[in-house]
């Protein structure tokens, strides 16, 4: 049963586009939207909280259109933890616990009911940090803070819980600790919740239901079991990675690669057609030039000579450049000219070709994965 | 610093406040080049005395202790309001135009149209609230960004003062009387001005407290607050209008005195911290009790001459000011 539909979801932003967005996020379910930076997560998990509108599309909670909530009804139902780290006042852990009670209260009421602080109370003891509730909330760790701000929306006693990547900044106790009470949170209270995470292995541990975006659209949703694979971690993240099934959960180990590399060079060919048996002649000339190896961007030089052909012989004398400029300025150097000079054409040689060639140079080195039953 | 401190802290000023705002009342009506004792006031106020001096106490300290009183607490609690809403500890009510437009409206009237001089105050009041107005238009882009209205308030304040210079260069021969209304003072306010302020004053200063909450949820960001089913747009708004209110009624009674509006929230936030529910309070009844002493000191101090309480606020303001941000680890 659908806790959340969201159909034909669309927006235009500046600089990207969500694009038909049609996905159910089931009741009573941990799920994680996941995907590399700048894919949407936060923008639907915003849309999903209201706190940003869609051009296009329906999102319905409970069969009812988002748009039809009163703000306080909404927040009754839906409570979200932005990333946004605003300003908290010197207030106490359980003053800001009762702030969650905000929706609930008249908007200029500040005593609360016994109803609010049975809520406030229920919400300290189920986060487990009742023994901090008259601290003052900035002398708390960064785990304890968000702690105390899950307890502040779980005051608001609604059945959706949004959070934007809960377990950032967060060393990775913590993160545990956080991923683990959200989990218990799930199965006591059936809170059906929806989180934007960065860590795939932890939505892979922790999830149920895994909605995967790139680039404004959703390429796959589903349990992660059935969703996580090579591909998957290719497609959607572009990491290669072994998936072990073999587990409670899957377990991805990326695979790191070597960063591709991408060079360009010019490569100057000096072919000459020779009378046959006087290419050794040549190639010693050549070898009486030197001082090519001190140019800038000079890459390096080869000389090939062919002797199967019939009629003549072939040189091939080919350097390497990093850029045309340079070549041309080897041309024009002292040294080049010094050792063209005096000397002329000798009859042995028949004919001469220059040729340039612009070359990319990609070296992508082969991927390195292991073969294996599981992936 | 735990909690019982704090709490203690709050109270301890909280009570503390109180005799301070009495022993200022009491400067203020008994300071001045005629000296009246504590206990002669007392007769005056309730039931005979000195006839000379039921004179001076009724007809001109009185009043403008009062005035001074409701001027004070109007900026203190404006300068509250808007370093919540725009989270800018440096927000004052000149932030949002308030001091600019009065002033311009002020000088308008003072130097252009002196026949109207006694609609003064309704002028300043006017202009005041109008450039608020347009501040908040201008920075308006399908809602309201505090940074936005920050900055489009320097540039309208910029503006409106350029014109402001320009008028009074023009007109140098006719600016005596407005060069006193904007260093900003109680010198000669009298029963009619409170008439005037009394009414925005007891609606402003009355909504106030109840700003509070809606203070302390939008400090923590406008996602949070629109998380907890806050009206963040439609809030901030009447939250500004509220501190137009407030700023552009003392303005147009006591010119442009500064500083109250930024000190006295300031000040009160580092002793008790930022909970709205306290600083609002505390702010307006600082700001109530610094005036009134700061008019008299400024009155009696250099007596025959009377210095505008602005130019006094400013030089004994900034320096105090200074000590506590030295210190301004008093409560984080």
């Amino acid at each position: 049963m659908a806790e959340i539909r969201i159909e034909e979801l669309g927006s235009k932003f500046e600089h990207f586009e969500l694009q038909e967005i049609s996905e159910t996020i089931p009741r009573g379910q941990i799920t994680a939207i996941v995907g590399r930076n700048g894919s949407g997560k936060s923008t639907l998990l915003r849309m999903l909280g209201r706190l940003a509108r869609p051009e296009q599309g329906r999102i319905h909670y409970e069969d009812v259109p988002i748009g039809s909530y009163s703000r306080k009804e909404f927040a009754q139902l839906v409570s979200l933890l932005s990333q946004e780290k605003g300003h908290v006042p010197d207030i106490t852990v359980r003053e800001l616990v009762a702030y969650g009670r905000a929706p609930r209260q008249s908007s200029f009421r500040c005593r609360s009911t016994q109803e609010d602080e049975r809520a406030i109370d229920w919400a300290l003891a189920t986060t487990g940090i009742r023994h901090n509730e008259n601290r003052l909330f900035h002398t708390l760790s960064g785990g304890e803070q968000q702690k105390a701000r899950i307890a502040m929306a779980l005051a608001q006693e609604s059945s959706v819980l949004l959070l934007d990547e809960p377990t950032t900044y967060l060393d990775l106790s913590h993160q545990l600790e956080i991923m683990e009470m959200l989990k218990s949170l799930n199965r006591k209270l059936n809170l059906t919740i929806v989180m934007v995470l960065h860590d795939l292995q932890q939505a892979a541990a922790y999830c149920d239901h895994l909605i995967a975006m790139e680039e404004g659209r959703v390429v796959a949703s589903g349990p992660p079991r059935a969703i996580i694979n090579r591909r998957f971690m290719l497609n959607v993240f572009g990491v290669i990675a072994k998936v072990d099934l073999r587990g409670e959960y899957p377990i991805i180990i990326p695979i790191p690669q070597p960063p591709k590399e991408e060079s360009s060079m010019v490569i100057v060919t000096n072919v000459s057609q020779i009378t046959k048996g006087s290419g050794m002649l040549l190639i010693e000339r050549f070898n009486k030039v030197g001082k090519v190896e001190g140019m800038k961007g000079f890459l390096g030089l080869e000389v090939m000579l062919t002797e199967n052909t019939k009629e003549y012989d072939e040189v091939t004398v080919s350097t390497r450049w990093e850029s045309k400029e340079d070549f041309q300025a080897w041309t024009k150097s002292e040294a080049f000219r010094e050792s063209h000079a005096h000397r002329q054409t000798p009859e042995y040689i028949i004919s001469n070709k220059i040729v340039f060639y612009d070359v990319k140079v990609v070296r992508k080195p082969i991927e390195q994965v292991e073969n294996s039953n599981a992936s | 610093m735990n909690v019982t401190a704090r709490n203690n802290r709050r109270r301890w000023i909280g009570i503390a406040l109180v005799p301070i705002l009495i022993a200022s009342v009491l400067y203020g009506i008994g300071s001045g080049s005629v000296s009246i004792s504590v206990s002669e006031i007392w007769r005056i106020l309730f039931n005979d005395g000195d006839p000379a001096h039921e004179a001076i106490i009724w007809n001109l300290r009185l009043p403008r202790v009062l005035v001074g009183l409701l001027v004070g607490a109007c900026l203190a609690a404006s300068g509250a309001l808007l370093q919540g809403v725009m989270r800018n500890p440096l927000a004052d009510p000149g932030i949002i135009g308030v001091s600019a437009g009065g002033g311009l409206a002020a000088v308008v009237a003072l130097v252009l149209f002196p026949q109207f001089g006694y609609l003064l105050p309704g002028f300043a009041f006017g202009g005041a609230l109008l450039s608020a107005l347009v501040i908040y238009l201008l920075a308006w882009d399908g809602g309201s960004s505090p940074t936005k209205i920050v900055l489009a308030g320097i540039a309208v304040n910029a503006l409106l003062g350029g014109v402001m210079n320009g008028i009074m260069v023009l007109n140098s021969d006719r600016i005596q009387s407005v060069i006193p209304w904007l260093a900003g003072g109680l010198s000669g306010r009298s029963w009619p001005h409170l008439q005037f302020l009394l009414p925005y004053a007891i609606i402003g200063l009355t909504l106030a407290p109840f700003a509070a909450k809606a203070s302390n949820l939008l400090a923590l960001g406008d996602q949070s607050a629109q998380s907890l089913g806050q009206h963040v747009e439609l809030q901030r708004f009447l939250i500004v209008a509220l501190a137009s209110l407030l700023a552009g009624a003392a303005v147009s009674v006591a010119g442009l005195v500064g500083f109250v509006g930024l000190i006295v929230p300031h000040a009160v936030r580092l002793l008790i911290g930022d909970d709205y529910r306290y600083l609002l309070p505390y702010s307006i009844v600082g700001g109530a009790a610094l005036m009134v002493a700061a008019d008299t000191a400024a009155r009696s101090w250099f007596d025959p001459i009377e210095l505008p309480a602005g130019v006094l606020l400013a030089c004994l303001g900034a320096p105090f000011f200074l000590i506590l941000l030295k210190r301004r680890r008093l409560v984080r």
